[in-house]
């Protein structure tokens, strides 16, 4: 029987291993913690598709236009194609097995606005949409695992992937019980470990996606796609332990944006774009709120005309948030808001069937990189987790059976005494002060606006991290885990930097103050290879991932 | 303030005290509190000693799943959304969950939850809702499903529980909540469903409810067990 490692529990991860489950594909799911803690159930807004009966004038062809749109058409036709066409039966499917979706009187879904899209076609669970596809989704995991067919592995931390002549044969596992490495073997190795937002320190999303996997294999020689697209929420808003995101669904909802001046009000997205100008898709957005900002103003979102009861109804979790936190009644008064980082349109360079430059080895969900281009439309990840983990598992399903086995039993050995190694070394650092050094300097060098001696500055500082970083003391207060994914967070933090410094324009979310301008030399794809320490940075002109 | 935690350096280590004096402001969260304490190069406790950053499980930080689940001040809370503001006393203090295996300081192994749920199949599988005719009821129904799907799986419920010990035979208000969804939306289970939650729930529970006052998603478990009273 066939057997693939899927590591990741989060949305992305669990729809692949139920599919490769149902197709006989025999399945071991790593993650540390259950998929209840996975930053997917975070996601409140709401799921894109364009259903039997959508909005008049709406059709999947123009769900098809508004993704490459908003992507600034760096994403391929072909793979949105597919996610688009797809929709309906992802939607229908998450019905089906659990997912209790918002519906109206006569039982139909309802559909809520999003930005960047021409109609209304982003269905929605109550408040809690990313939650109670989880929850669908982990009964369907139980539905095999008592069949024996998927086997969960929690307080597994990914290693490093079993990789030998462009090809993988399974993983690496940290075993946080056992303190040590474990290699697994298998014909399939699909990560689904989420987005890096440890290189920002605390984003949005959950503390548990910190980008390692990726980084761990570009040093392995698998190759990244479009990391200077890193995306921010416009409308977070502080508390003292992270920066909380405030919904576009207030936007969707008829929410504003405004500054004081004089004491008089400005509607500025209004203003600049229009009746829906508060609505345009999240990079313009955040730039110009960033803008404002920068020039010492607060900005607000005001939903407050809304009315309470309406209020409690379409977006209690805003509301229950702002008081919870901040004390602010939002059928009162205005939310302070500013962008912060949010999802990463960049990471694992994947092909139409979700296989990376190395055979055998897949990437699904936010980790991957593929449909969202040059900035993503809010609603589209969740159901590009879903579409991602079905296209793999169906490419796996049809894969024929390569029985070869290859020792890795020496590449086992050579990890665990490295991570013993790494328990004798000394140094003044620990781990934990370069991780939030590394936060800083990102946040200051590559930020909503970038320009060539920031980023210069951020690589300079990231050389030296990466430079002292085999000599840190091993830091026991936090766990192994933390202290040897380190060097690779590091290296896609630097391997960031490289591209957005090549990206010489201004495209989505990657905007340069001594580039301002979109140019055309630049409407590919920017890839970077680690050939052997060299950091090779090239755009895809030929379309070899997406088309 | 004085910030007491109940430390353990590892799975089969004693526990033992251990005293911070942090600066802490009303609007600040237990978890904001933690990140204040281990924010630093040099970790020092209320003596001046030179100690370990405490490890504690963390993830979304704003109460949407269940990672940060403790004992703070005797009541189990989510330490991301257990304001200073609502503490009583001069002191606080924080402990890991009891009824779960302690990983070191306030992590704890909570997989006998999902152990338990295996063990009597709970999965929903085919989709075959119990009928109802009528619109309103339908609504209703689908409203309780909903809340019942946000369950954390952050065992609160348990830790409060005065029947629950460690999940050898009683599998507390969270089972007893997914058994309600998983009949609900497949009819035939039913039976199934309802011999399991006889069994691991229904014949034990004693009814004090503490189990909704900290549940941190405010499920009612008390409409889970009606309803499945009267599937019986
Ligand atoms: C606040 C917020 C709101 C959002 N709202 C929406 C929305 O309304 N609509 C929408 O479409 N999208 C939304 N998104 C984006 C969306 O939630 C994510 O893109 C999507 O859930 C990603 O799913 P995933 O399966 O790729 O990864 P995740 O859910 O992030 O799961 C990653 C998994 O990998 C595991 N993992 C990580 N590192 C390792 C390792 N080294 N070893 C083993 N396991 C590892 C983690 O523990 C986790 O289980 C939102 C995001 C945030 C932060």
């Amino acid at each position: 029987m066939r057997e693939a490692i899927v590591t990741g529990g989060g949305i992305s991860g669990l729809c692949c291993a139920v599919k490769l489950a149902e197709a006989g594909v025999r399945v071991k799911l790593i993650a540390p913690y259950p998929s209840e803690r996975s930053q997917s159930v975070m996601a409140a807004g709401g799921i894109n598709g364009v259903l039997s009966k959508p909005e008049q004038g709406d059709s999947v062809n123009c769900h098809i236009e508004d993704t490459l749109k908003g992507g600034n058409y760096l994403a391929g036709k072909e793979a949105v194609t597919g996610l688009c066409q797809q929709a309906e039966e992802i939607i229908k499917y998450l019905e089906k097995i659990g997912t209790v979706f918002t519906v109206d009187s006569e039982g139909s879904l309802v559909k809520r606005a999003f930005g960047g899209q021409s109609y209304k076609r982003t269905y929605f669970c109550g408040a809690s949409t990313g939650k109670q596809i989880v929850s669908a989704l982990v009964m369907e995991v139980r539905r095999f695992e008592v069949k024996g067919m998927i086997e969960r592995h929690f307080w597994t931390f990914f290693h490093s992937a079993l990789i030998r002549g462009e090809k993988c044969y399974g993983a690496l596992v940290y075993n946080e019980r056992t303190d040590k490495v474990e290699a697994i073997y298998a014909d399939f190795l699909v990560m689904a470990t989420g987005g890096q937002n440890s290189l920002f320190g605390k984003t949005t999303g959950s503390a548990l996606c910190d980008g390692y996997a990726a980084g761990q294999l570009f040093l392995q020689g698998v190759e990244l796609k479009n990391l200077e697209f890193i995306q921010y929420h416009p409308t977070t808003l502080e508390t003292c332990q992270k920066r909380m995101l405030i919904s576009e669904a207030v936007r969707g909802e008829g929410g504003r944006l405004f500054y004081v001046e004089n004491g008089k009000r400005i509607y500025f997205m209004e203003e600049i774009y229009g009746p829906k100008g508060n609505l345009m898709t999240r990079d313009v957005v955040s730039r110009e709120i960033d803008k404002i900002v920068k020039s010492g103003k607060e900005v607000f979102l005001d939903i407050s005309f809304m009315g309470e009861k309406e209020i409690r109804h379409r977006i209690p979790e805003v509301s229950d948030l702002c008081m919870k936190y901040r004390g602010i009644d939002i059928s009162r008064e205005s939310i302070p808001v500013a962008p912060s980082v949010h999802f990463f349109m960049g990471g694992l360079a994947v092909h139409l069937n979700h296989e990376t430059n190395i055979r055998n080895l897949f990437a699904v969900g936010e980790c991957a990189s593929i449909y969202h281009g040059a900035n993503r439309l809010g609603g589209n990840s969740l159901l590009a987790a879903m579409y991602s983990g079905m296209v793999a598992a169906k490419e796996i399903e049809s894969r024929d059976f390569e029985q070869e086995t290859v020792d890795f039993s020496d590449t086992e050995a050579k990890a665990n005494l490295g991570l013993k190694k790494m328990k004798d070394t000394k140094s003044q650092f620990p781990v934990m002060y370069i991780r939030d050094m590394l936060a800083d300097t990102m946040g200051q060098n590559l930020g909503i606006v970038r320009n060539e001696e920031a980023m210069k500055k951020g690589l300079s500082d990231l050389d030296y991290y990466l430079s002292i970083c085999d000599r840190l003391s091993f830091d026991s207060s936090v766990s192994m885990y933390t202290n040897y994914s380190l060097k690779a967070i590091l290296t896609l933090a630097k391997a960031t930097l490289l591209c957005a410094l090549y990206r010489n324009e201004s495209r989505g979310a990657h905007f340069r103050s001594d580039f301002p301008d979109i140019d055309d030399a630049f409407a590919f794809a920017t890839i970077i290879a680690n050939d052997e320490g060299q950091f090779k940075i090239r755009m895809d002109k030929e379309h070899s991932y997406e088309n | 303030m004085k910030i007491k935690i109940l430390r353990q350096t590892l799975p089969n280590t004693e526990p033992y005290w251990e005293g911070f004096d942090v600066d802490v402001n009303k609007d600040m969260t237990i978890a904001g509190v933690l990140d204040h304490i281990n924010y630093n190069d040099d970790i020092i406790d209320d003596t001046g000693k030179k100690t370990s950053r405490i490890r504690w499980e963390c993830s979304c930080l704003q109460g949407m799943c269940g990672s940060c689940a403790m004992v703070i001040n005797g009541i189990p809370a989510l330490a991301c959304e257990t304001m200073i503001r609502d503490l009583k006393g001069k002191e606080i203090t924080i402990r890991p969950l009891q009824k779960f295996p302690v990983i070191y300081d306030l992590v704890v192994d909570r997989s006998i939850i999902y152990e338990n749920l295996k063990k009597i199949n709970m999965f929903i599988g085919e989709y075959i809702p119990v009928e109802n005719k009528k619109p309103k009821k339908r609504e209703k129904e689908l409203e309780h499903q909903y809340e019942v799907a946000k369950c954390l799986k952050c065992g609160l419920c348990l830790e409060v529980c005065p029947n629950y010990v460690n999940g050898n035979n009683f599998f507390g208000a969270l089972f007893a909540n997914d058994c309600y969804l998983v009949s609900s939306r497949n009819q035939s289970k039913l039976t199934e469903i309802i011999q399991g939650y006889e069994e691991h729930f229904g014949k034990t529970c004693s009814k004090a409810f503490s189990c909704m006052d900290v549940c941190p998603m405010h499920i009612p478990t008390l409409a889970s067990m009606a309803k499945m009273n009267r599937y019986y």
